[in-house]
């Protein structure tokens, strides 16, 4: 059983793309349904579009948080000397970022869509819209700081482990 | 002057006085429409510095800052992207707060007191 196997790179690839697929799947489904509130908000209040277009930039972050792990994680993979280690970490980094993206754009798919059409009525909700979006926001960023932890265990460069 | 002539003058004013109103709300409309692209511009100019700077800043900031330490790279990359939402949330709340009567509303205003006259 050897320690650099040549299909491990196939789970760093796998991590890469699970970073940025997931992440964008969240980011997509956020944009929508807010964007769905926001058309409605426009047809009355066309003044307030600019304060509403939060939730959309918010799930763009959560793409944002996505593309950057899976950059990070695509810049330590090479064909020689990649461990298996290394292979599963990336993948579980890459799921870590990609699945709790998916999960944060949900939510600020939910609240701004909601709190977009209660904006309409009580100019008052704003701020609590950009409290809510923010605590859904963080669960992205929990899963974030997550694949950078488990990533910088394999980011001094761990090859020399596979000639030892 | 004799009665008639003021209520002739009178009469006068009162058209040319709507039909500046007429103009004025014109003019309202067309700032409207393009107070509306303008958002649109400022919308899709943050769109492209959410895509670009967190990437250029993560580039730059491994092979400059941090010699090659990826993690930290990573870390300034999203610090950036948040201080671009921080300033995306700030604008949109100033932009708010400087127009205490919106063009729309003015352009109600406008018609309101046409309709009264």
């Amino acid at each position: 059983m050897s320690v650099c196997p040549p299909y491990a790179p196939f789970f760093g690839f796998a991590g890469v793309a699970s970073a940025m697929v997931l992440s964008t799947i969240g980011a997509a489904f956020g944009t929508a349904k807010a964007g769905i509130g926001i058309a409605g908000l426009g047809t009355f209040k066309p003044e307030l579009i600019m304060k509403s277009l939060i939730p959309v930039v918010m799930s763009g972050i959560i793409a944002v948080y996505g593309l950057v792990v899976s950059v990070l994680i695509s810049g330590a993979l090479t064909p020689e000397g990649y461990p298996l280690f290394a292979g599963f970490i990336h993948l579980g980094a890459g799921l870590a970022c990609g699945l709790t993206g998916l999960t944060a754009g949900y939510a600020i798919g939910i609240v701004g869509d909601a709190c977009v059409r209660a904006y309409v009525q009580e100019s008052k909700v704003f701020v609590s819209m950009v409290l809510i979006l923010i605590f859904a926001e963080v669960l992205g960023l929990y899963g974030l700081i997550v694949a950078l932890i488990m990533n910088s265990k394999v980011a001094g460069g761990v090859a020399d482990v596979c000639y030892s | 002057m004799s009665t008639s002539e003021q209520v002739i003058i009178g009469k006068l004013n009162t058209d040319a006085a709507s039909t500046y109103v007429n103009i004025l709300a014109g003019n309202l409309r067309t700032l409207v429409t393009l107070s509306r692209q303008w958002n649109a511009l400022q919308a899709g100019r943050f769109s492209l510095s959410l895509g670009i700077v967190p990437l250029t800043l993560y580039y730059g900031s491994l092979h400059y800052l941090w010699n090659g330490n990826s993690t930290f790279a990573a870390i300034t990359a999203i610090v950036a992207a948040n201080i671009v939402l921080i300033a995306y949330i700030i604008l949109s709340i100033l932009e708010d707060k400087q127009s205490p009567q919106s063009p729309s509303r003015i352009y109600a205003k406008a018609l309101e007191s046409k309709k009264a006259r």
